[in-house]
C-alpha cells in the first residue's frame, strides 16, 4: 500500500489552515510515518504535483489522502478521520469527526 | 441501478439543467432507500414535490436538536399530517449534550461560534441517520450562503456521511433555485410553510440563533449573526484545478 498526502499551498504561498491543523495532529500520533509521499499543492503553479493529483481525482478539498493498493483503483480520502479510522485502523473521537465534517460542509448549516 | 454505479460527476452536468422535479423523479426512480431532509422551512417543497411524484415513496426526516421554535415543531406535525407521511425525527446524543451544557451553559455557541453545538445537535444525529440509507435529498441552494467558495452540485458522492466501504449519494435538486423559485412555488402550489416566515424570518433554524431579517438583508444575516462571516479555506479553486 501506498500512501501520499497532498497538503496546499494558498495563494499567498502559506500552508492552508486545515493542511496545518491535519499535519499536527498527525505528527502528535506519530502518523506521518505511515505516509509515503508528500505533495504539495501549490495554488499558485498549476502544474504542482498536488494540483495534477487533485485534477486527476477530481478532489477540491485539501489536504487529501491517495491511498494505493495492489490490484485496487486507488482510492481518495478527503476527511481526515475517515482515513484515519478506515486506513489506519485507528480510534478518533466523535467529537472531532463531528466537528470536521461540519468545517468541511459549511452548507450543512442549513439543513 | 445501485449507487456505486453512478458516475455523479456527468451525472452532475446531466441533471444540472434539469427541474427540481425531474431531478427528484430521477432520484426516487434510481433508489429505493432514500429520505429527504425536511429543515421545518421551506424546503417543505421537496416534501410536496416528492409526494406528487410517488407518494409511496416518500421518506422523510427532521433533525430536532431540542432548540426548534415552538412554531418549527407545529409546522413539522402539519407537514406529517398535511401529507398523511410518517417523518422520523432523529435527536442528539444525550450524553454528548449533557456534557457540553454541563461544561459550557446553554449559550456556549455566543461565546465560542455555532459549530461545537451544531456538530452535536445537529450533525451526529444526521450521521447516525445517514448511516441507515443509500441516499439522501436536501433543500439546499447555492444563494444561501454566498460568502463560501462551495459551489453546490445537484447530485454528489457524499464521502462525509457514506458507510465505510460504502457510497451515499446526495442530491441537491433545488441548488439552481433562488429563493423567490422556492417562493413561488409554494404560493402556487398552497404547500404549507412555516408561519414564522410570515414573521420576517427568511432561514430558519435554532431558536437562539435565527432572527428575523430586514428589507434587502441577506437571508444568511438572520443566522449565527454574531459571528464574523469566514471565507471556506481548504477548497482547491476549481480555476487552479481545471486545465
Amino acid at each position: 500500500m501506498k500512501i501520499t498526502l497532498v497538503k496546499k499551498i494558498k495563494l499567498d504561498g502559506s500552508l492552508c489552515r486545515k493542511c496545518e491543523d491535519v499535519q499536527q495532529k498527525m505528527e502528535a500520533a506519530d502518523q506521518m510515518s505511515l505516509i509515503d509521499e508528500v505533495l504539495l499543492a501549490d495554488e499558485r503553479d498549476t502544474s504542482s504535483p498536488g494540483m495534477v493529483l487533485a485534477r486527476r481525482y477530481n478532489v477540491e478539498q485539501a489536504p487529501f489522502f491517495v491511498v494505493e493498493r495492489e490490484g485496487q483503483q486507488p482510492e481518495t480520502y478527503t476527511v481526515y478521520f475517515k482515513f484515519v479510522k478506515e486506513v489506519l485502523n485507528q480510534k478518533t473521537r466523535e467529537e472531532d469527526e463531528l466537528k470536521e465534517i461540519l468545517n468541511d460542509n459549511p452548507d450543512l448549516d442549513f439543513l | 441501478m445501485t449507487a456505486n454505479l453512478l458516475n455523479t460527476l456527468d451525472l452532475d452536468r446531466e441533471l444540472s439543467n434539469q427541474s427540481p422535479q425531474e431531478i427528484i423523479a430521477y432520484a426516487l426512480e434510481q433508489f429505493d432507500n432514500i429520505a429527504i431532509s425536511f429543515s421545518g422551512a421551506e424546503d417543505v417543497v421537496l416534501i410536496d414535490m416528492a409526494h406528487r411524484i410517488n407518494p409511496e415513496k416518500v421518506q422523510v426526516f427532521s433533525l430536532d436538536t431540542g432548540r426548534l421554535h415552538a412554531e418549527t415543531y407545529r409546522f413539522i406535525e402539519k407537514v406529517r399530517e398535511h401529507y398523511g407521511i410518517q417523518i422520523d425525527v432523529v435527536f442528539p446524543d444525550a450524553y454528548a449534550v449533557n456534557n457540553m451544557v454541563r461544561e459550557k451553559g446553554l449559550f456556549s455557541f455566543y461565546r465560542d461560534g455555532h459549530k461545537e453545538c451544531c456538530s452535536i445537535r445537529k450533525i451526529g444525529p444526521l450521521r447516525r441517520k445517514l448511516l441507515t440509507v443509500d441516499a439522501w435529498v436536501t433543500g439546499q441552494r447555492r444563494d444561501q450562503s454566498p460568502g463560501t467558495r462551495t459551489a453546490i452540485p445537484v447530485i454528489q458522492d457524499d464521502k462525509a456521511f457514506a458507510r465505510p466501504d460504502d457510497t451515499l449519494t446526495k442530491f441537491n435538486p433545488l441548488a439552481n433555485w433562488s429563493s423567490n423559485q422556492v417562493w413561488a412555488y409554494i404560493r402556487s402550489n398552497n404547500v404549507p410553510y412555516n408561519e414564522l416566515h410570515d414573521r420576517g424570518y427568511i432561514s430558519i433554524g435554532c431558536e437562539p440563533c435565527t432572527r428575523a431579517t430586514g428589507p434587502g438583508q441577506h437571508e444568511r444575516e438572520g443566522r449565527w449573526w454574531w459571528e464574523e462571516a469566514t471565507m471556506k479555506e481548504c477548497g482547491l479553486h476549481a480555476v487552479n484545478t481545471q486545465k
